[in-house]
């Protein structure tokens, strides 16, 4: 047992990991040099939209400020309806309407806007309470563009993961991508997916065999794109060429993992000469270099099977709670997960969290 | 040809001559037991003699059966390094690689083949010299089970 897990007890947290903090175009404009601004105003943020929309809406309406605006975009608001509300210690600011901007065809549109939204997030959100953190938007479709964004913006330590939707063209494990798990690294600061930009922009179909017709259908299937870039990302060697790097898996399911991990490790012991450099079993990377967010939970009608599962995937380790905040889907902290006790509780609450983003007491 | 050993009750099997397993081949021998008959694959890896049983640990599989070759090294992201060629047998099922020089699977070094005793003498029953210090091909490789 880690000796601080006995020295300080008393100092239990609540760390959401996904908070859809929201943005409108035009908050853009002072950051974006003139040539842009025409752009803005006539197209919008540039990210593009997945086929899929849901008829019940993806936003709560009750998270739209009384000011109006879009759910989640005002700061304060945001503190009262939800930070405040449910005593979160830290809250993981990851965007809203913008994570799919990597998947714009114009790598140079897609550049402007993240920059400009990096320094959003800095002055209007960040500035705003001390106890948001900052997601460092990247437009993973120019990796070394992207590597020269988390090297300028990594510099405000209030920023503790750099942050790309899930939908793309390419597996996340592929070369092309690697300049920016190597800024991410030289960071300290992990990469985390988020996932909803499936079908949108330059990204492919959903599944390997086309298209669902319907929200539903697709939201069932997301999480297999995450087990693709897992598994990806392990079998190309990204952790053995950024041994320090953290992968966080955000909203993408958990009740996946441990089929997945026990598929890979199978065909590892068969298939291991293809794979050279990888020096342990698939799933020894995954349980230390992957970490997963709670929200949407899974509901088994027996909710043993759902700690069973937690105890597959050494989740007291590997899990961190979010809540999706202001997301049709959203996770009550208080409601969303099984009676949880001991080490469990404390790493899903926060200390998982607290260790990944050197929060509370592991801030550096 | 078989020889009693009274320490340890196991029987010394006399299973082929040298002249059968060159350097980089491998026989399947059969050896009878009271209740059955044992294949062990006998494998000559650069000049020294390994025998194994010819069964998977891992899903019962005929493995030495299955090619023997070389392997990939632990190397860098995007290297390959194709070396012990000849060391490796790779069972003919699953295709899990096994260590010839110590009957380790090279994932999981637990899981091992079954491997026995190997020398090589000289024929005493046809010769009554009594010691023959360099192998000839016309020695004989004894299994001891």
């Amino acid at each position: 047992m880690d000796s601080d897990q006995t020295s300080n007890k008393n100092k239990r947290l609540l760390i959401d990991t996904d908070i859809h903090n929201g943005i409108e175009a035009s908050e853009l404009l002072p950051y974006l040099s003139g040539y842009w601004h025409e752009w803005v105003k006539t197209r919008g943020l540039g990210a593009t939209s997945a086929f899929y929309t849901s008829p019940i809406g993806v936003m709560r309406n009750d998270a739209i400020p009384p000011k109006g605006g879009a759910a989640g975009s005002d700061p304060q608001f945001l503190v009262e309806h939800h930070i405040e509300k449910n005593g979160i210690d830290f809250g993981i600011l990851t965007g809203s309407g913008i994570l799919t901007i990597s998947l714009q065809p114009d790598v140079d549109w897609a550049n402007a806007v993240v920059s400009a939204y990096n320094e959003v997030t800095k002055t209007k959100w960040l500035d705003a309470d001390s106890r948001f953190r900052g997601s460092i938007l990247i437009n993973h479709s120019d990796p070394q563009f992207s590597a020269q964004e988390i090297d300028r913006v990594a510099t405000d330590k209030r920023f503790v993961q750099v942050v790309m939707t899930s939908a793309s063209p390419r597996l996340y494990g592929n070369r092309f991508f690697h300049p920016i798990y190597e800024a991410a690294a030289r960071n300290g600061l992990p990469v985390a997916v988020h996932p909803g930009g499936e079908t949108g922009g330059i990204s492919g179909a959903p599944t390997p065999s086309g298209y669902p017709s319907r929200y539903m259908e697709w939201h069932n299937i997301l999480p297999t794109n995450y087990m693709a870039h897992v598994n990806s990302l392990v079998c190309e060697g990204v952790f053995e060429k950024f041994p320090n790097l953290k992968f966080v898996a955000i909203e993408g399911g958990i009740a996946w993992l441990p089929h997945l991990m026990w598929r890979m490790d199978k065909n590892y012991k068969a298939l291991r000469s293809t794979t050279p450099w990888l020096k342990k079993l698939p799933s020894e990377y995954i349980r230390e270099h992957v970490r997963l967010t709670t929200q949407p939970i899974e509901e088994p009608d027996n909710h043993e099977h759902l700690l069973q599962i937690f105890e597959m995937i050494d989740a007291k380790n590997t899990v961190m709670f979010s809540s999706d905040y202001p997301h049709w889907d959203y996770d009550n902290p208080k409601m969303a997960l099984p009676p949880l006790r001991g080490e469990l509780k404390e790493g899903i609450m926060w200390r998982n969290a607290a260790k990944l983003y050197n929060l509370g007491e592991y801030a550096k | 040809m078989n020889a009693l050993n009274p320490q340890t009750l196991k029987n010394r099997h006399a299973v082929a001559q040298v002249a059968e397993i060159p350097v980089g081949t491998h026989k399947i021998v059969k050896i009878p037991t009271l209740s059955r008959e044992i294949e062990i694959g006998v494998f000559n890896v650069h000049g020294n003699y390994f025998a194994y049983r010819n069964v998977c640990p891992h899903a019962g599989a005929p493995v030495c059966q299955g090619k023997v070759c070389g392997t990939t090294l632990h190397s860098k992201v995007g290297e390959f390094i194709l070396a012990r060629e000849g060391e490796i047998i790779r069972c003919p099922w699953h295709g899990w690689e096994f260590d010839l020089l110590t009957g380790e699977h090279l994932v999981d070094e637990k899981m091992k083949l079954r491997a026995y005793m190997i020398e090589t003498a000289h024929d005493q029953q046809n010769d009554h010299l009594e010691s023959f210090p360099i192998e000839t091909e016309d020695d004989i490789i004894y299994i001891t089970i």
